[in-house]
């Protein structure tokens, strides 16, 4: 399979010309790659990829894939796959009739997308189930069969957006293996919106985070969370410290803290609340200064046995207390 | 009531609804059934017999215009109901995905407002517009267009445009509702696997449509074949219709019985044509028990 790059070059895109949804972007996307837009719900991934799919016009900028200026394409010639967040499976057809619908828009020979169509459903696992209805399926097999979908044309680019949202929590993280896998065996060019930073670290190559219609920061999953930029990035991801040391910013994970006995440490403070999560336990800690921070304990063998009410002292290495802009 | 089941609450308030049915529908039209097949009234009259002879009547048709007025109520009904899909359709299209509220309300109001001025003062509204001294004769004529006037109305084609008018709100809400509840994602989704807008319309959009567009037929052609005020003001003596037939019978001829058996036939006649019509879309959407 053929795969794509993309290259978003200042995108802007404003609705009823006062909300900027999209706010002059830039974005490579190289082909073969796994990349999430991650953010809040508003940040402007959704509108960012369907001006990538051609539902949305922008205001102003380009849009390209492949090396060719699609901005003015209209939808159906853009040749890319899409898997909605309700799967938009079409009700009154069937399975294979779902999957046939665009090798039939394309005018593939008849025995020829009875093939391939076979071929989409034993890629997904979904053997035996072609004279279904949609209606009929469980929401992993209606994914799956999205997927075949939007993958039976051998697209150059798979837009997903929020595919996995609607699964239970077991099952989103068994189609998030699958998917990455697949991706990876078909070589495509994958766009993937989010609001689960979870889910993005878990399966980019590279992460772009949004907020308010701009890109924050552009980075695989260990750059934007071992190292995010802006006090946006460091927030929106996982749980944070932020330090304000002599006018500049610091962001510092939970896990990068060490506890020891309070003399000799960096921060004495004592335990105010600890959430048990299983592998590890989520400490607040109140400084004696009165702030408050985060501390993760990992748990090797036994169960650690911090309290509330624990008096603990805090030390970190500086590498790992990253600054921030703005 | 079968498995020992008992009727829910909720049940009792059908009741009022049921009990109109019976009364103002099962109860008349089983007395007209039952008097189509007397020859006089057999409560007021000890010599009334039964007889088939008001089918036989209208079967041999000697007077050659039974037949004539049957098709021409159908034809006149189906011509509506084809008219007024056409020009409901897309406006209900229109409605159900425009992203105003305002502007939904405005087209709503529009679409609704004609409702209210009841059939009678539309189709004499009609009348203004389509006699031969009418409206559009007199500007045709001034404009030197055409020297005698178009004969727009007194015939079925000013039955129809009549018909259309007055019915197409009930085609266009009864749409509405039904493809307001297509989600948008299937058009995309559709567009996205390389239709274009047009063939996405064709493939998804219309066929889940269908229900609603049975509905809306269903109802307009109903109204239409049984309306009396219409065509007999835009019919004037060239159009004869079941519904106004029967009036004949009833009000001058005083032949209750008779127009009891063209009700009946007309009911039966339209039956037949709905129950077909619905077979023919189901096949068409490939979707299970929708007759």
């Amino acid at each position: 399979m053929t795969s794509a790059a993309i290259r978003l070059e200042q995108v802007t895109k404003t609705f009823d010309s006062r909300v900027v949804a999209v706010d002059a972007v830039t974005l490579d996307i190289a082909a073969g790659e796994f990349f999430s837009l991650l953010g809040p719900s508003g940040c402007g991934k959704t509108t960012s990829l369907r001006i990538i799919a051609g539902f949305e016009h922008p205001d102003s900028g380009r849009v390209h894939v492949g090396g060719r200026d699609i901005t003015d394409l209209p939808v159906h010639r853009r040749d890319m796959g899409m898997v909605f967040q309700s799967y938009a499976l079409f009700p009154h057809r069937t399975v294979a009739e779902n999957v046939a619908f665009g090798l039939r828009m394309r005018e593939v020979p008849k025995s020829e997308i009875a093939r391939r169509v076979q071929a989409a459903l034993s890629q997904v696992a979904l053997t035996g189930l072609e004279d279904r209805k949609p209606s009929q399926l469980s929401g992993g097999q209606q994914q799956r069969v999205a997927l075949a979908r939007a993958l039976v044309v051998e697209p150059p680019v798979l837009l997903c957006d929020e595919p996995l949202g609607a699964l239970d929590r077991k099952l989103r993280q068994q189609m998030q293996f699958e998917l990455k896998e697949l991706q990876k065996r078909l070589g495509v060019t994958l766009v993937f919106v989010t609001h689960d930073q979870e889910e993005a670290l878990a399966m980019s190559d590279r992460i772009a985070v949004m907020n308010k219609g701009r890109v924050e920061q552009v980075g695989s999953p260990t750059e934007i969370y071992e190292r995010p930029r802006t006090r946006f990035v460091a927030d929106f991801i996982g749980e944070i410290n932020i330090l304000e040391e002599a006018g500049v910013a610091r962001a510092l994970r939970p896990e990068k803290i060490r506890l020891m006995p309070p003399g000799g440490a960096r921060l004495a403070g004592k335990v105010e609340t600890a959430n048990y999560l299983g592998g590890s336990t989520l400490l607040r800690v109140r400084a004696a200064d009165g702030r408050s921070m985060l501390v993760r304990e990992t748990h090797v063998g036994e169960r650690a046995s911090r309290a509330p009410g624990d008096a603990v002292g805090l030390t970190w290495n500086d590498h790992d207390a990253v600054a921030l802009e703005g | 009531m079968t498995g020992g089941t008992r009727p829910s609450p909720i049940a009792w308030l059908v009741a009022p609804a049921a009990l109109l049915f019976v009364l103002f529908f099962v109860v008349p039209f089983g007395v007209m059934a039952m008097m189509s097949f007397y020859s006089g009234n057999p409560v007021t009259n000890p010599n009334a017999f039964a007889t088939t002879r008001h089918y036989e009547r209208f079967i041999f048709d000697t007077a050659g215009i039974f037949h004539d007025a049957l098709w021409s109520t159908l034809r006149i009904g189906l011509v509506t109901t084809v008219v007024a899909l056409l020009i409901g359709y897309p406006l209900a299209h229109w409605m159900a995905r425009m992203q105003s509220r305002l502007g939904h309300a405005l087209v709503l109001m529009a679409v609704i407002a004609p409702m209210l001025t009841g059939i009678v003062v539309r189709t004499f509204a009609w009348m203004t517009i389509l006699q031969d001294k009418g409206v559009i004769n007199t500007l045709l004529i001034q404009w030197g267009l055409i020297e005698k006037p178009l004969p727009l109305m007194y015939n079925e084609f000013g039955t129809v445009v009549a018909l259309v008018h007055i019915y197409v709100p009930f085609m266009v809400l009864t749409l509405t509702g039904v493809i307001g509840r297509i989600d948008e994602r299937l058009e995309q989704a559709a567009r996205s696997l390389g239709a274009g807008r047009f063939r996405a319309f064709v493939e998804v959009t219309l066929p889940l449509s269908l229900p609603g567009i049975l509905a809306g037929s269903l109802l307009v052609f109903a109204l239409s074949i049984s309306a009396y005020v219409t065509p007999s003001l835009m019919g004037g003596t060239n159009v004869l219709t079941l519904p106004m037939l029967i009036a004949q019978q009833v009000g001058t001829s005083f032949n209750p019985n008779f127009a009891g058996a063209l009700g009946v036939i007309l009911l039966l006649v339209s039956l037949v044509i709905v129950v077909a019509y619905n077979r023919i879309l189901a096949r068409l959407s490939g979707e299970q028990g929708m007759a």
